[in-house]
């Protein structure tokens, strides 16, 4: 496959996949400068799920894109797969998404002129696969997450839920090392975040790494680490550990409902 | 009551009057004002757990005043206080507390305070996620009950948010 | 790559309906690109058409006397074989003239290849023994007119009387006196009382192949299996052809325009229904960035997409022309077209690559700009909203239907690709005017020839009767309103090598009427006027003296007028009758101008002429340039055509993106109660407000520029400027109305389907 990262010599990246080291953004425009992102360390390790929270403006998004390329940084690095990628052109962080990351947003995954399954192919098409590699890789994803029947429905005849999941299927096509998640349930309600979080972690429980940015405590749980990013630096940065208990009474429960 | 108390008190001692006005100050009207007569009873069970001492000052034009200040050992209750977690069924209020004090405790940092607080709810959501799992869907009333403790957190989990904007 | 190629398959799937717009719209310009070629060739070569008609011969060769020719036939390759001829030198004889001709002898029975077309009078019949024909180009240059007795001398002295009994047209030669000796035909015993003695008596023969390409083959083999001693030369089609394309170059310069303005449009057409398309693709096209399409690669992609419609459309085109062409020309007046070729391959190539070319560079910017779309659009990006303005806010005040006022404002919000709609219909619009011009032109020409100097619709000589007799069966015509004397004599211009025509026409006191632009016409004898061409020649104005020599006796005239005369390139010069035996100069044989009453046809007169003389009077239709300025009507009428066509794209595209802008402002205007037929004149009245202004810009561009066109055209073409007509009144007003009802029609389907989407649709995220 084209866009294999060339691993370098030296210990710099150690076993991070992915690492941010002062990671800056500044917005100009009408004189005034807005600093969103300021000096974010961050690393995500080969198989770790890793979760972004804080309030909106925090620069949560901004640092997202800019991981993603998506947004070219103001200055600080980041390392993708032990490689420096900060800086690129876009043409070259194109062909870095194909197969290094996955992209799944809150809205507007999915090409609306094009059908389910086309949606899903054309990732695996653009990754370098055959006619048909693309076509299996899509039946088994759509199976996977349950939506075998739609795959020549339009996009826009399915429910919130069904297009987020079609998003992640997308997102996987190419065996993604890192999958980045903008608030993927931001607009879903109960049962559809439910599904599309129980099969965000199915998918980290089958190894892929993942960046989720969120509000949702929930997502937010059931990541490794969470990060707390507040007026564009990180103010925590902590694992996520169940308490001690082996289990939770219904007495705890309800005392923390009171 | 005991903590605010030992906390207002860490910064400098204080006579009862003056914690009732400083309380009243921090809180205003969001909390009800406390009772003096509370207060003195309050001092006096600390005093005699041993975790502050008082000592009579001597007025001119006024009667004497009884001030207090921390001992070695309630300041430890105060930090051992402030390190921990909040639990339990007044979990917010107790959280509160700590956060707004915090200035006059001078030992907590209001960002670490909050993590903190965060850290807990996040694991407890993931406590409770778990529950959820091994309950199965079988048991409505119990996945019923696991959902509504997730929404609450999810609220406190909010709520911390729009503290850390405000205060932090 | 797999991937670029599903997301174009997937897109032409989605929007069937607009690629085939595309798709029409170049094959429309393709199509009449290539008419007007096949036009152009027809009305700048009529060798070639004559050449079908005559069924000619791609090879003539002359070989040596007494040669077999027979062998000849035998070769592969040839399909027909013409003659072979006995040909021989000779001198014609007509009073003092004396012209080198080569009388060719063939028979009364008109030959299947190489046939001859007959102009006046009739081919050779054994009832006239004495008789000759002539070529038409050398028949003209020593005006021997049908009926003349001339002399035909051979090489060794002998002498023979005979009598012009026909002139006709040939493919195989080019005009004379340029590319050959005047040719004679008459029958076998003319030629040899011409020369008795064999020896001097070549043979000429006409061969016809199956492949015209391959003569320079077929003429190899010729030449070796004759042997190179008895083939004395050897001349192709293709030498005759170069020889004889006249080039008209007016023709040529407006046909040109007319297919390059239409190109020019549908460029325009093409760019903004792709900037179109692209601008309503920005969030799809971010989503594809994201995925990891390079920005090459969606530019490519853009290009690739239209290439392929181009290609389509190209072929199409190529297509309908092929079987338009014989059932459209078939309806052009007779003797406009005598025979249809197809346009050379070249042509076709040139028109098709040329049109693929400009389609590519007509996605080129929107192509870049796809290119440049930032992956992932976080925020759904509002489009821009103008503030109500101060008028938008009287009008509105003013109780004016709301649903049209904002419909108005809405309009011209986003800038730049309301500025490219406008433009694009207004420049439709404006080669609409200058089409429907020149239509009214030719209008004018065909109903007034008069009026371009074509008063005499027929001219007479008196054949084979004399004179007096001829005059009389004339002038005894009910039909005829005029008869003016005329004569043509050649004169030298002064100080120039070249010779112009001159026209003695009229009796003293009774000028010919010709078209008078400026001045007046002459009355008394010495008067003249000229044509503009010869005034620029000169360097004369109206008022000056002129001298110049006529068959050698030099004579003055006084220029009085300007006149427009479509004949003679321009250059004419013409006076009173009188004018020349005044001064001594030999006037040629009198033909008679004939001025038909109005009303009469040319044709049925002559028939009738013919008949009451017993078809001895030599009678003939004066050539009809407004026969050839009707070509420029069918094309005119194509051109309106495909530019209709390329009109209504750019509405469908400023329909579109005009509803995805408002598409906002639609949902919340109805959320607060606005009804959905308000909802669709707001719609339809944006798009037919820019339809309106475009086509009242357009027009008026186009009527400044129609007159003005056409006169320098005329002017540079030496008739004289003043013959432009602008369309009538009438005829604006439908194209302007047509254009704003298109515009409506265009926006009523997308306005329908937004006014009834459910409001939520359009409010969500």
């Amino acid at each position: 496959m084209t866009g294999q990262a060339r691993p370098i010599a030296g210990g710099q990246a150690g076993t991070a996949l992915l690492r941010t080291i002062g990671l800056t953004k500044v917005f100009r425009g009408d004189g005034v400068s807005v600093r969103a992102v300021r000096g974010v360390d961050l690393s995500v390790s080969k198989g770790e799920f890793v979760a972004v929270m804080g309030p909106s403006g925090s620069g949560k998004s901004t640092l997202l894109h800019m991981i993603g390329g998506l947004e070219p940084a103001t200055s600080g690095e980041i390392w993708l797969d032990g490689q420096r990628v900060d800086g690129l052109s876009q043409a070259r962080w194109a062909v870095l998404r194909r197969h290094h990351i996955g992209f799944v947003f809150q809205v507007f995954n999915l090409v609306s002129n094009m059908t389910v399954a086309d949606n899903v192919e054309l990732s695996a098409l653009l990754g370098g696969a055959t006619r048909r590699q693309a076509r299996a890789r899509r039946e088994e994803l759509l199976g996977e997450l349950g939506l075998a029947g739609k795959a020549n429905a339009a996009p826009a005849r399915l429910s919130g839920g069904e297009q987020q999941r079609v998003a992640l299927a997308r997102a996987l096509a190419n065996h993604p090392g890192l999958l980045i998640a903008d608030e993927p349930t931001g607009n879903l309600d109960g049962s559809n975040t439910a599904d599309v979080l129980r099969l965000l972690g199915r998918v980290h429980e089958q190894g892929q790494s993942v960046l989720l940015v969120t509000h949702d405590a929930r997502a937010a749980s059931m990541a490794d680490r969470v990060l707390n990013l507040f007026d564009g630096m990180v103010a925590d940065d902590a694992p996520v550990r169940a308490p001690a208990r082996s289990s939770m009474a219904a007495s705890g429960v309800l005392r923390l409902r009171g | 009551m005991r903590l605010p108390l030992l906390a207002l008190l860490a910064k400098e001692p204080a006579h009862g009057y003056e914690l009732k006005t400083l309380l009243e100050q921090t809180f205003g009207q969001a909390y009800p004002s406390p009772n003096i007569g509370q207060i003195y009873v309050t001092l006096q069970r600390v005093e005699r757990d041993g975790l502050v001492r008082s000592q009579d000052v001597v007025q001119a034009t006024r009667p004497n005043k009884r001030v207090y200040e921390l001992t070695p050992a309630g300041r430890d209750a105060v930090a051992a206080w402030v390190e921990e977690p909040s639990e339990g069924p007044r979990i917010r209020d107790d959280f509160f507390m700590k956060l707004a004090l915090s200035p006059l405790t001078g030992a907590a940092d209001r960002m670490a305070l909050i993590n903190r607080q965060r850290r807990h709810y996040l694991g407890l959501m993931r406590g409770l996620s778990r529950l959820a799992g091994a309950a199965g869907r079988g048991n409505r009333i119990s996945a019923l009950l696991i959902e509504g403790a997730m929404l609450h957190l999810q609220a406190d989990l909010d709520w911390l948010e729009r503290c850390q904007e405000e205060l932090v | 790559m797999r991937a670029p190629l599903r997301w174009i398959r997937a897109d032409l799937r989605a929007r069937k309906g607009q690629a085939l717009a595309v798709i029409l719209v170049i094959a429309g310009v393709v199509t009449a690109l290539l008419l007007s070629a096949t036009l152009l060739e027809g009305a700048t070569n009529p060798w070639r058409s004559l050449f079908a008609q005559t069924r000619g011969a791609q090879i003539w060769m002359r070989l040596a006397p007494r040669t077999d020719a027979r062998a000849v036939a035998r070769i592969s390759g040839v399909t027909a074989v013409a003659g072979p001829y006995a040909t021989t030198a000779a001198t014609l004889v007509q009073g003092p003239l004396r012209s080198q001709v080569e009388l060719r002898a063939m028979q009364p029975a008109m030959p299947a290849v190489g046939r001859l077309l007959i102009r006046r009078g009739s081919w050779l019949r054994r009832s006239a023994p004495g008789g000759v024909v002539l070529e038409a180009s050398f028949a003209q240059a020593v005006h021997a007119a049908l009926g003349a007795r001339v002399v035909l001398e051979g090489l060794d002295g002998s002498s023979v009387r005979v009598r012009v009994i026909g002139i006709a047209d040939t493919s195989d030669q080019g005009f004379y006196p340029d590319q050959t000796p005047g040719l004679v035909w008459a029958l076998r015993g003319v030629l040899h009382q011409v020369e008795p003695i064999g020896g001097h008596t070549d043979e000429v023969v006409g061969l016809r192949l199956a492949n015209p390409a391959a003569t320079g083959l077929a003429v190899q083999q010729l030449v070796t299996r004759q042997g190179s001693g008895e083939v004395l030369s050897v001349s192709t089609w293709t030498e005759v052809e170069q020889s004889m394309a006249r080039g008209d170059p007016l023709l040529g310069l407006l046909l040109a325009l007319f297919g390059l303005g239409a190109l020019g449009t549908a460029v325009l057409a093409i760019a903004s229904a792709t900037g179109g398309r692209v601008l309503v693709q920005l969030q799809d096209l971010a989503t594809l960035k994201t995925l990891g399409f390079t920005p090459a690669q969606v530019m490519a992609m853009v290009l690739a997409e239209h290439a392929a419609l181009g290609l389509a459309g190209c072929s199409a085109g190529l297509l309908a022309a092929r079987e338009l062409t014989i059932p459209l020309l078939r309806g052009l007046p007779a003797g406009v077209l005598p025979a249809v070729t197809p346009p050379p391959a070249g042509w076709l190539v040139l028109i098709a690559c040329g049109t693929e070319l400009a389609v590519v560079l007509a996605t080129a910017v929107p192509g870049w700009r796809a290119g440049r779309v930032q992956p992932m659009i976080a925020v759904k990006r509002l489009p821009p909203s103008g503030h109500l303005s101060r008028l938008a806010r009287a009008a509105l005040l003013s109780r004016f239907p709301p649903a049209v006022v904002l419909g108005a404002r809405a309009a011209f919000v986003r800038r730049l690709p309301a500025a490219l709609t406008v433009g694009g219909l207004a420049v439709s619009m404006a080669m609409i005017m200058i089409g429907l011009g020149f239509a009214a032109t030719v209008d004018d020409v065909q109903r007034h020839p008069a009026d371009i100097g074509l008063a005499a619709a027929l001219t007479a000589g008196p054949g084979e009767l004399n004179a007096a007799r001829a005059r009389k069966i004339i002038a005894a015509d009910p039909q005829v309103a005029a008869v003016y004397p005329s004569v043509k004599v050649n004169a030298l211009l002064p100080g120039e090598t070249t010779t112009i025509t001159t026209l003695g026409m009229g009796a003293p006191g009774r000028p010919y009427p010709f078209h008078v632009a400026q001045g007046r016409l002459y009355h008394a004898p010495g008067e003249a006027v000229a044509s503009e061409g010869l005034l620029e020649v000169l360097h004369l104005r109206i008022g000056e003296f002129v001298r110049m020599p006529i068959e050698g006796v030099p004579v003055i005239f006084h220029i009085v007028g300007r006149i427009i005369e479509p004949e003679y390139d321009g250059q004419v010069l013409a006076y009173s009758l009188d004018t020349l035996s005044q001064a001594g100069v030999a006037t040629p044989p009198v033909f008679y101008s004939l001025v038909l009453r109005p009303g009469v046809g040319a044709g049925p007169a002559r028939s009738r002429l013919l008949a009451v003389s017993g078809n001895r009077l030599d009678v003939a239709q004066a050539a009809d340039p407004a026969d050839q300025i009707g070509i420029v009507r069918v094309m005119i009428s194509c051109l309106i055509v495909v530019l209709s066509l390329i009109g209504l794209t750019s509405l469908f595209t400023a329909s579109a993106v005009g509803l995805r802008d408002q598409l906002r402002d639609v949902a919340v205007l109805r959320a607060m109660g606005l009804t959905p037929l308000q909802v669709m004149t707001s719609l339809v009245t944006s798009t037919s407000l820019l339809a309106l202004i475009a086509a009242a810009g357009g027009a008026v561009a186009g009527l400044a520029l129609s007159s003005r066109l056409i006169n320098l055209g005329a002017q540079a073409y030496g008739v004289g400027g003043g013959i432009g007509r602008a369309p009538s009144a009438e005829a604006i007003t439908v194209a302007v109305a047509a254009a704003v009802v298109a515009a409506a029609l265009a926006a009523i389907l997308p306005a329908r389907r937004a006014a009834l989407l459910p409001v939520a649709a359009m409010l969500g995220p």
